[in-house]
């Protein structure tokens, strides 16, 4: 598909000068001529790993709205009452975990959206996506979770998963 | 101008202490799944008080808008990367062999992995 091809590598290339410029923060002629060069190298070697369809999901404004809303509110959330969990854990006496890796059922079809929620998850302190498998048409994430609460799968799900996947499906699908 | 030295300095006091957890953590923490999930602490919230603290100080004090940019990449390239990295260590421990020396509560990887042999 040399239209999709195209059209990848160009807004790879958008992107690598936009962080070009932010990074070097001059409008030197110079500096432009090397970054604009630099740029369509790591375009034209990169872009078949940065975009796979030619879907523009993301010119819908309702779409980026709520991307940035659940950067900043709902996954600051979720981070804020992990991360005080895991403070807790670590300054309380005695080894306080219970550890295990469980195995979780996600409805996200989407590639991008999979790999968003599995490194929401990641990132939350005291759970880590280890592995993605599809079975029957199904995906299931093997989670590491440093407190295994409740071990079957669509109840673990609901502790970890939360609100992050409802909005990830929102986000992406 | 002295409330936002305050702000400044509760931000970087916040950040500093989910660092002390998270180094702790890797320091207390059992085995090594453990310790990578005590580690998470400190690029998730340990960095995002000491970021933010830096943002402030660039924007209000320094009045260097490079300077609050440059902090803003920062941030979001450890914020970007880091799960990535654990992802890829957690499983790599497991596929080697690695387990913990007291058994997991529960191990569905493992069952499954065997399932496949």
């Amino acid at each position: 598909m040399p239209k999709t091809k195209f059209f990848s590598v160009i807004v790879t290339f958008l992107v690598c000068y936009l962080f070009w410029i932010l990074i070097t923060w001059s409008l030197n002629i110079e500096e432009l001529i090397a970054g604009a060069v630099v740029s369509l190298l790591v375009a034209l070697f990169a872009s078949r790993f940065f975009i796979h369809t030619g879907k523009m999901r993301m010119a819908n404004p309702i779409r980026l709205f709520s991307l940035i809303w659940y950067c900043l509110v709902i996954f600051m959330e979720e981070l804020a009452k992990a991360n005080w969990d895991m403070a807790k854990r670590v300054f309380s006496r005695g080894p306080n975990i219970n550890p295990g890796i469980v195995k979780v059922p996600v409805d996200v079809h989407s590639e991008y959206g999979l790999s968003m929620l599995a490194n929401s998850i990641t990132m939350t302190p005291g759970t880590i996506t280890m592995d993605i498998v599809e079975e029957d048409g199904r995906n299931y994430f093997y989670i590491h979770w440093i407190d295994v609460a409740d071990g079957r799968p669509e109840e673990a799900g609901e502790i970890i998963k939360g609100r992050m996947e409802k909005w990830t499906r929102r986000i992406w699908e | 101008m002295l409330i936002l030295r305050i702000l400044i300095d509760v931000l970087l006091v916040g950040g500093c202490f989910f660092a002390l957890a998270g180094t702790l953590g890797v320091l207390r923490m059992p085995d090594s799944f453990s310790r990578m999930q005590a580690s998470t602490n400190i690029p998730t919230f340990g960095l995002l008080g000491i970021v933010l603290a830096a943002l402030l100080y660039a924007i209000f004090m320094e009045h260097n808008a490079a300077m609050a940019v440059k902090v803003l990449i920062i941030g979001g390239f450890v914020l970007l990367t880091n799960p990535i990295v654990g992802n890829t260590l957690s499983r790599a421990a497991y596929k080697y062999g690695i387990r913990p020396k007291k058994p997991m509560v529960q191990d569905d990887y493992g069952r499954d992995e065997a399932d496949e042999r």
